[in-house]
């Protein structure tokens, strides 16, 4: 890659475009779910359910992300670095979950349990099992360790694309070594901080309930939404002339590679903790499937056992799917449909079972989490957009670009 | 070096032609130049994969992938089947509750023999598509075609091919490479393997037999032998057997009985009513202990672990094991007494209490797992349930009685 070619590779007066019509249509999906919550008249606590798997929703692409860009460092892999890029923009974009999702932090770190029930120190004193967890189960701790994860992840994505930036136009591969280096022990500090963050945010919805698999369980699941992000970015850009000579079906094979492996890493551990709790029986484990395996839940945990896992298993076994960029992008939508649907599995439950009378019985998926999909996607990609304006869409001077661009499968 | 040469001569049955080239540039040019002639029986041979080699040869793709597909799904219906059939079946057992064939349990194993029989498909069909193992090839010949694994590179047309021709394939060749062309011979005699080989193999076999031989004769033979072990750890230990004569003692008697006129710590009761329940030869009417809220509470508690699993919190006769049992409808179930019928509930405390201790018909004994304090706690706590279900009017407190009538 020339630096003539550098110039094509940059979204130029269109990113100002699809910027702004991101904008807008996150202005108006956050109006709609602003009004379907009202219509609860629960103190917007229907709401702040939606608004969380709106929020984890976009931030899991953001963490898997992050998570190909340190592997791709870790393993020094030459053939992803025609679609590195993309993904570190991605990972940087977490600052947007990370503001969107600091009001109900806060909220609750005011005491407020419309959300996180244990927030509230009357139902945390309720409760003898809860006052045990209590010193963890802290509203200000919480937000204390919510800054940490997300200072964590902000902090490394960035350090990721500056150096990448940086040596886009570097004489020498320093840069590219110094995050070499670095890889490992941002992976552990990364595991760690995905896998505690999964148990403040989203398994402490359910106080009393713990898996020590959980962690892992949104881990694969953010990863796997992340590779059918990037399917979608990639030829999304492809079809606007962008990255059109840098990125070949061998890349989508690999890519799609990616996705299969995560769909089958997403089923195994779902299987792995649900199988334990299964066959134990123990009634402490087994609340959280009970709630999920009954009513109209049923019918989510079966769409997610097919629609997660078992029709995409066998729909991305081929190599000729992997190959076929529209099969391909079909499979991403589908993943990423699934990948909200598991998300509002964890999340909505107890929206409709843990807040005494004024619950919304027999609550399911409904518009207002569409409605917050849309309102945070919506400035999510607003922000992703201005963030990638003006830069290269690929790392043109990384010293193993000529391997990526010839890079083929067997 | 153009004249035709004969499809067979001394040195055996032709080959094929093969052809030396220098670099990954020349016999990639040379594969699709020879693909291009129409050969489909040729093949390239490079120290190295080639990128694109097989679209220069015009390869078609390998059938492997549909072959591991199906010996996967084979895997992974054989692996339910057997499954079901030894723990559904065969030999109906069941553990913890679950159902005989409950999927979940099943699906670890079914995993593991899927990717087992997967493994083994992409492995040995690997080896039969590509004709492995072979003991001999006739390219062999060519001085030079041990380099192919070091900086060689070859190409070779077989002589099967429906397009060969011994003078005009030879061009072919050598208008490639300026290397000379050679051509090679099947050995006569086949490619055997040594004999030393094959007779090692049957061997192998045969005594690769000899412990499903041993299995099969176990089986299906009697011997009064005892049973022959591998690991001997626990089996034999030296201690005695119940009933099991011991020669040191004079009554043979291995287990020992208490001395006579002897008792345990803590273990004297004196009142025979307290021990047994019965005040002569009838059933005590009254409380041998003395109670009082504490001993309730002691009851209560024993009461939730022991007896209500299957006589229910309350004592209907509702636990959640007899609920259970009633639900798989267990034909040997024999369903718990409900502690408020008429008959339990004019039983004398001292038969409450024996049955306790003792058990009665299918009720187990309890005296083991409960000193005679609690089981009387108990017989306590069971009366005071009684009473509290079957109460009237009259039991309520007269200081009360107003606020029952305003209901």
């Amino acid at each position: 890659m020339t630096s003539t070619s550098t110039a094509l590779e940059t979204l130029g007066p269109r990113g100002a475009r699809w910027s702004q019509l991101a904008l807008g249509v996150g202005v108006l999906g956050a109006a709609l779910a602003a009004f379907l919550g009202s219509q609860f008249h629960d103190g917007f606590a229907r709401f702040q359910h939606a608004w969380l798997l709106a929020c984890v929703f976009w931030l899991t692409l953001s963490l898997g992300a992050l998570f190909f860009v340190v592997l791709q460092h870790l393993v020094r892999a030459g053939w992803s670095v025609v679609v590195r890029r993309v993904a570190e923009l991605v990972a940087a974009n977490v600052v947007v979950a990370a503001v969107l999702i600091a009001p109900l932090v806060v909220w609750a770190a005011m005491g407020h349990g419309s959300l996180w029930s244990w927030a509230d120190p009357e139902s945390l004193r309720a409760s003898p099992l809860l006052q045990g967890k209590a010193a963890w189960l802290d509203g200000r701790f919480f937000a204390i360790r919510c800054v940490v994860y997300f200072g964590i992840w902000i902090g490394l994505s960035r350090w990721l694309l500056r150096h990448s930036v940086e040596q886009d136009s570097a004489p020498d591969a320093k840069p590219t070594l110094a995050l070499e280096l670095r890889a490992a022990p941002a992976m552990v500090v990364y595991a760690l901080s995905v896998n505690f963050a999964a148990f403040d945010l989203l398994m402490s919805l359910s106080p009393t309930w713990y898996s020590t698999i959980f962690g892992v369980y949104v881990f694969a699941g953010s990863v796997m939404s992340f590779f059918a992000a990037a399917v979608l970015i990639v030829s999304f850009l492809q079809g606007r002339g962008l990255l059109a000579r840098a990125v070949t079906v061998e890349h989508y094979h690999d890519l799609g590679k990616f996705l299969f492996a995560f769909v089958f890493f997403w089923g195994y551990i779902a299987f792995s903790q649900f199988m334990l709790i299964w066959y134990a029986d123990l009634p402490e484990e087994t609340e959280w499937f009970h709630v999920r395996l009954a009513g109209s839940w049923k019918l989510v945990s079966a769409v997610l056992l097919f629609g997660h896992f078992i029709l995409p298993f066998a729909g991305l076994l081929s190599r000729h799917v992997k190959r076929r960029v529209g099969f391909l992008s079909l499979w991403a939508v589908w993943l990423l449909v699934m990948h909200a649907v598991d998300l509002a599995w964890i999340v909505l439950p107890p929206a409709s079972h843990g807040h005494g009378a004024e619950s919304h019985a027999g609550g399911a998926i409904g518009l207002v989490d569409v409605a917050c999909l849309v309102a945070v996607g919506g400035v999510w990609t607003f922000a992703l957009v201005r963030s990638a304006a003006n830069r290269s869409l690929v790392p043109v001077g990384d010293p193993r670009l000529p391997e990526s661009l010839a890079f083929e499968n067997l | 070096m153009s004249e035709p040469i004969p499809t067979t001569d001394e040195r055996g049955e032709l080959h094929g032609f093969v052809a030396e080239f220098d670099d990954v540039t020349s016999v990639t040019r040379a594969a699709r130049a020879v693909r291009d002639a129409g050969y489909q029986k040729f093949d390239v041979y490079s120290p190295f994969p080639i990128h694109g080699i097989e679209r220069a040869m015009g390869l078609r793709s390998t059938h492997l992938p549909w072959i591991v597909l199906v010996c996967g799904v084979s895997g992974l219906g054989l692996a339910l089947l057997l499954q079901y059939w030894t723990n559904a079946v065969d030999y109906p057992f069941k553990i913890s509750g679950k159902p005989l064939f409950g999927i979940p349990a099943n699906i670890p194993i079914t995993f593991e023999v899927t990717v087992l029989l997967s493994a083994f498909a992409a492995f040995f069909g690997m080896f039969v598509l590509n004709k492995l193992p072979e003991h001999h090839h006739a390219l062999f010949e060519h001085p030079r075609f041990r380099r192919a694994t070091d900086d060689g590179f070859f190409l070779a047309i077989e002589a099967g091919d429906t397009r060969f021709d011994s003078k005009r394939t030879r061009e072919l060749l050598q208008s490639l490479t300026q290397h000379p062309v050679v051509a090679c011979h099947a050995a006569r005699g086949g490619d055997h393997a040594p004999s030393w080989i094959r007779v090692g193999g049957i061997a192998v076999a045969l005594i690769a037999l000899l412990p499903l031989a041993a299995a099969v004769a176990a089986r299906t033979g009697d011997t009064t032998k005892p049973a022959f072990h591998i690991v001997n750890d626990m089996d034999s230990q030296a201690r005695f057997r119940a009933q099991v004569a011991n020669p040191v003692f004079a009554d043979g008697r291995a287990m020992r009985p208490d001395p006579a006129g002897t008792v345990a710590f803590d273990g004297l009761i004196e009142d025979p009513v307290v021990l047994t329940g019965k005040r002569g030869d009838a059933w005590t009417t009254t409380m041998p202990v003395a109670v009082d809220a504490r001993v309730l509470a002691r009851g209560r508690e024993r009461f939730g672990i022991y007896c209500a699993p299957c006589h229910g919190g309350a004592g209907y006769g509702d636990g959640l094991v007899a609920n259970r049992a009633k639900d798989l409808q267990e034909p040997n179930w024999v369903p718990p007494a409900s502690l408020h019928d008429t008959l339990v509930r004019g039983r004398a405390l001292g038969q409450l209490f024996d049955t306790v201790r003792n058990g009665v018909r299918t009720m187990p004994a309890y005296g083991r797992q409960m000193s005679v304090e609690d089981s009387w706690a108990v017989v306590a706590y069971v009366r005071a349930l009684q009473r509290s279900q079957n109460g009237t009017p009259a039991d309520v407190p007269e200081a009360k009685q107003a606020e029952l009538g305003a209901r």
